[in-house]
């Protein structure tokens, strides 16, 4: 097998904002399975997907059991080839505002949703040894906004779960290529008013989404763009003093 | 049938329990399953997915991590030349063993490595079998494998077998040429490889299809498809339990739990250095020293190939990306009167990490490794080596070694320890070695990459020596164990020698010439 297209994809929280966009890009070029809590806003969404390549799948991404269930779903349709982790929430609240509960609830939907949906997707790409994993990404970890801590912490846990992921499978399945994509600052719920158009950024998602290359494994892109790792002062010298070419950041 | 507990193997009569599913134990199984008879494979590693095309990797530590990966999980612990080093072998522990990682080149030994020879003697007087009696066992095995490739053009016994070469890479087109311009015979390798559509070039990785060769693909799979054998994963052979009727039956131990799995007979194949273990860890009042061990021969006349790894610089005209992978040639295995091997295309580049890994080795059995620093020091040069390597085609050369008794494996259950020595003869052959290898590359550039002689401990053999003589050997010509009526080997551990080739061919043929015996055994 070497074709995404041979299988469907797997979107969460397809049900709004950047998820619904993807999907709909998605849709043009393969099947899609959209996840969301809501049927009526999943509903919606296949309104705007090709006719007859969108799948609504009521999903909470947080809870392991409907996961599970979601995925069954999805493989009476096709086999999984491709998955976008892309669900995730953003409550503004103060530390001192936060139970341990509700912090920890954000965990179980942005980290805890990635590592269920991924672990269930690997079931299928494990057989073929083929298949595509984009998990949407911030900088959210680097530099914490005030007001932010459970999201910072649980999208920073997922970024390091794409390393830690690739520690365990990329040696073994390269055909399995897996890399965070940040969509940059949208006009969505989640993001701010003066955002980009999600439908502009899905353009960008769906395209890496479905460039299917062993070498994109590990890398990180930023809307259009792949942010090549940082390079320590010595390494860049070492670099130059070996006459190695600068690494050349690739685009869309 | 995939087998995943005792309780799914119990209700069977099994005809052959086969000990480790390498090239040995896979190609044997399938010859018996094939034949009708009720096999069971039994593998300490894992059964892992059949999509992975993990490399094998030095540099991972983690034992789980290695076990998933169906690498051997432990570190062997190496006595060389007075020199205790701990090391990851190449050695694999999964369905197909050592075989999934390997470069895939399948080649025949000479006459004279079998044979007693008009000018070339022998140093054991000869194997038990002789090289025209192996002949059809090494044509039937090239035809199991797929062997594709060119005939040595110095050789004069037909390969029937060979399936014509599959067309060379342009670059292996022009180092042959630049080879031949220095008086030599190349040839296209004989390789496992049947590159079917998709052919990944698995050389150093697993195959994720039926298209690389091994001891799972032409072996256990095709056995399991005669819907005669089945397959236990995880399930390690503990020690062989001495029957009143003079045979053996099987301990092993699978999820904590510890059985006896009886079979009318037993095939030993877990390796050469872990077969004489096994036979050790069997002691009982029958059998004090273990199985097989009347004569104190258990594990002893360990071998190896001495690799002699060089980089060949083709020059500008000849330069090409790429390693050259397809290319050997034999005009150095027999010279002035001595046994020396086949020189053979890496099939890989040389870079930054493997030239690390090799400069680390070299400092860890240097005095440097008391030198805090010194490690990480070879960063330096490395990268360095690399820039300089950048064109360079690595071949190596397989230095044959001689049986010693006191090169051996040790009755250690703890994990695999052996003993090792270079004898002075070795070195002497390995002088020769590298002298005829420079001179045969006059004119073009060419560096050794190995200094210190570096047994290759992928390519162990003879430590179950096969003879005819009870008090000199531990088999006896058909590939039983004297003295026990159903215990059979079918690894490298039987080889008398360990020839100027790649042990892989050897192991096939020898294991489908076994099988034939345990089927008239029956």
């Amino acid at each position: 097998m070497n074709d995404l297209k041979d299988g469907i994809a797997v979107v969460t929280g397809a049900g709004g904002g950047l998820g619904r966009a993807l999907a709909v890009t998605l849709s043009r070029t393969m099947p899609v399975a959209g996840f969301g809590r809501d049927m009526a806003a999943l509903q919606e969404t296949r309104a705007s997907a090709e006719p007859g390549r969108f799948h609504p799948v009521v999903v909470d991404v947080s809870d392991f059991n409907s996961v599970a269930q979601g995925f069954d779903v999805v493989r009476t349709i096709s086999h999984v080839t491709l998955l976008v982790n892309n669900a995730a929430i953003y409550p503004r609240r103060d530390f001192t505002e936060e139970t341990a509960e509700s912090f920890m609830a954000v965990v179980g939907t942005n980290l805890g949703g990635t590592v269920a949906c991924t672990r269930a997707a690997l079931d299928d790409m494990v057989k073929t040894g083929f298949g595509r994993i984009l998990n949407v990404a911030t900088f959210a970890d680097i530099a914490p906004l005030p007001a932010s801590s459970a999201y910072s912490v649980s999208k920073g846990a997922a970024r390091i779960f794409t390393r830690a992921l690739i520690a365990d499978i990329g040696d073994r399945f390269p055909g399995i290529v897996v890399n965070d994509w940040m969509p940059g600052m949208l006009a969505t719920r989640m993001g701010i008013a003066d955002g980009l158009a999600p439908g502009e950024a899905a353009t960008w998602g769906a395209q890496l989404a479905l460039w299917h290359d062993v070498s994109l494994t590990g890398t990180t892109w930023e809307m259009d763009r792949e942010i090549p790792p940082p390079r320590s002062l010595k390494r860049r010298i070492g670099d130059r003093v070996l006459m190695k070419p600068k690494p050349q950041a690739r685009r869309l | 049938m995939i087998a995943n507990s005792f309780a799914d193997i119990e209700d069977t009569r099994w005809d052959a329990i086969i000990i480790g599913t390498g090239i040995g134990g896979g190609v044997a199984g399938r010859a018996l399953a094939e034949a009708g008879m009720k096999v069971l494979f039994v593998e300490k590693g894992r059964a892992g997915f059949r999509a992975e095309e993990t490399p094998l990797d030095p540099g991972l530590i983690d034992p789980v991590a290695r076990e998933v990966r169906g690498f051997w999980p432990d570190r062997i612990r190496a006595n060389v030349n007075g020199t205790e080093q701990e090391v990851f072998a190449p050695l694999g522990a999964g369905i197909g063993g050592s075989s999934v990682f390997y470069a895939a080149t399948l080649e025949r030994p000479e006459r004279h490595d079998l044979d007693e020879v008009p000018g070339r003697p022998h140093p054991t007087g000869g194997w038990p079998v002789a090289f025209d009696e192996m002949l059809p066992w090494f044509d039937a095995a090239q035809r199991l494998f797929h062997i594709h490739g060119e005939s040595d053009p110095l050789c004069d016994t037909p390969s029937p077998e060979l399936a014509p070469p599959h067309p060379p890479s342009s670059g292996d087109a022009r180092i042959m040429d630049v080879l031949r311009r220095n008086g030599l015979h190349p040839y296209l390798l004989h390789s496992a490889l049947r590159r079917l559509p998709g052919c990944r070039d698995c050389l150093g990785h697993k195959c994720p299809m039926p298209c690389k060769m091994d001891g799972r693909s032409a072996g256990v799979e095709p056995a399991l498809a005669t819907g005669n054998a089945a397959r236990l994963t995880g399930c390690t052979v503990t020690r062989l339990i001495r029957q009143a009727d003079g045979g053996v039956t099987v301990e092993a131990r699978l999820a904590g739990e510890t059985r006896a799995i009886w079979a009318r007979h037993v095939v030993l194949a877990a390796g050469a250095l872990n077969s004489p273990r096994l036979l050790m860890a069997s002691r009982s009042a029958a059998d004090p020293d273990g199985i097989g061990n009347g004569a104190g021969l258990v594990g002893r006349n360990l071998m190896f190939h001495l690799n002699e790894i060089f980089a060949l610089w083709p020059g500008k005209a000849a330069g090409f990306a790429g390693p050259t992978k397809s290319v050997g040639f034999r005009d150095l295995y027999f010279a002035d009167g001595q046994r020396l091997g086949m020189v053979q295309a890496m099939g890989v580049d040389v870079g930054y990490g493997e030239i690390v890994h090799h400069l680390r080795g070299r400092v860890g059995r240097s005095w440097l490794r008391h030198v805090p620093g010194a490690r990480d020091a070879t960063r330096i040069p490395a990268a360095i080596g690399a820039k300089l390597m950048g064109t360079a085609k690595v071949f190596v050369g397989l230095l044959e070694d001689l049986p010693y008794a006191e090169n051996r494996v040790l009755p250690e259950d703890a994990g695999i320890a052996l003993d090792y020595r270079t004898a002075p003869e070795l070195l002497a052959r390995r002088k020769a070695f590298r002298r005829h290898i420079r001179r045969a590359f006059r004119g073009t550039r060419t560096a050794f990459l190995t200094q210190e002689p570096e047994p290759n401990f992928g390519h162990p053999c003879g430590t179950l020596r096969m003879g005819v003589d009870v008090g000199k050997s531990v088999v006896n010509s058909a590939g039983r164990v004297h003295g026990v009526t159903n215990l059979w080997v079918t690894d490298a551990s039987v080889f008398p020698t360990s020839m100027g080739v790649n042990p892989s061919l050897t192991i096939a043929a020898n294991a489908l010439r076994v099988a034939a015996e345990i089927r008239r055994a029956r």
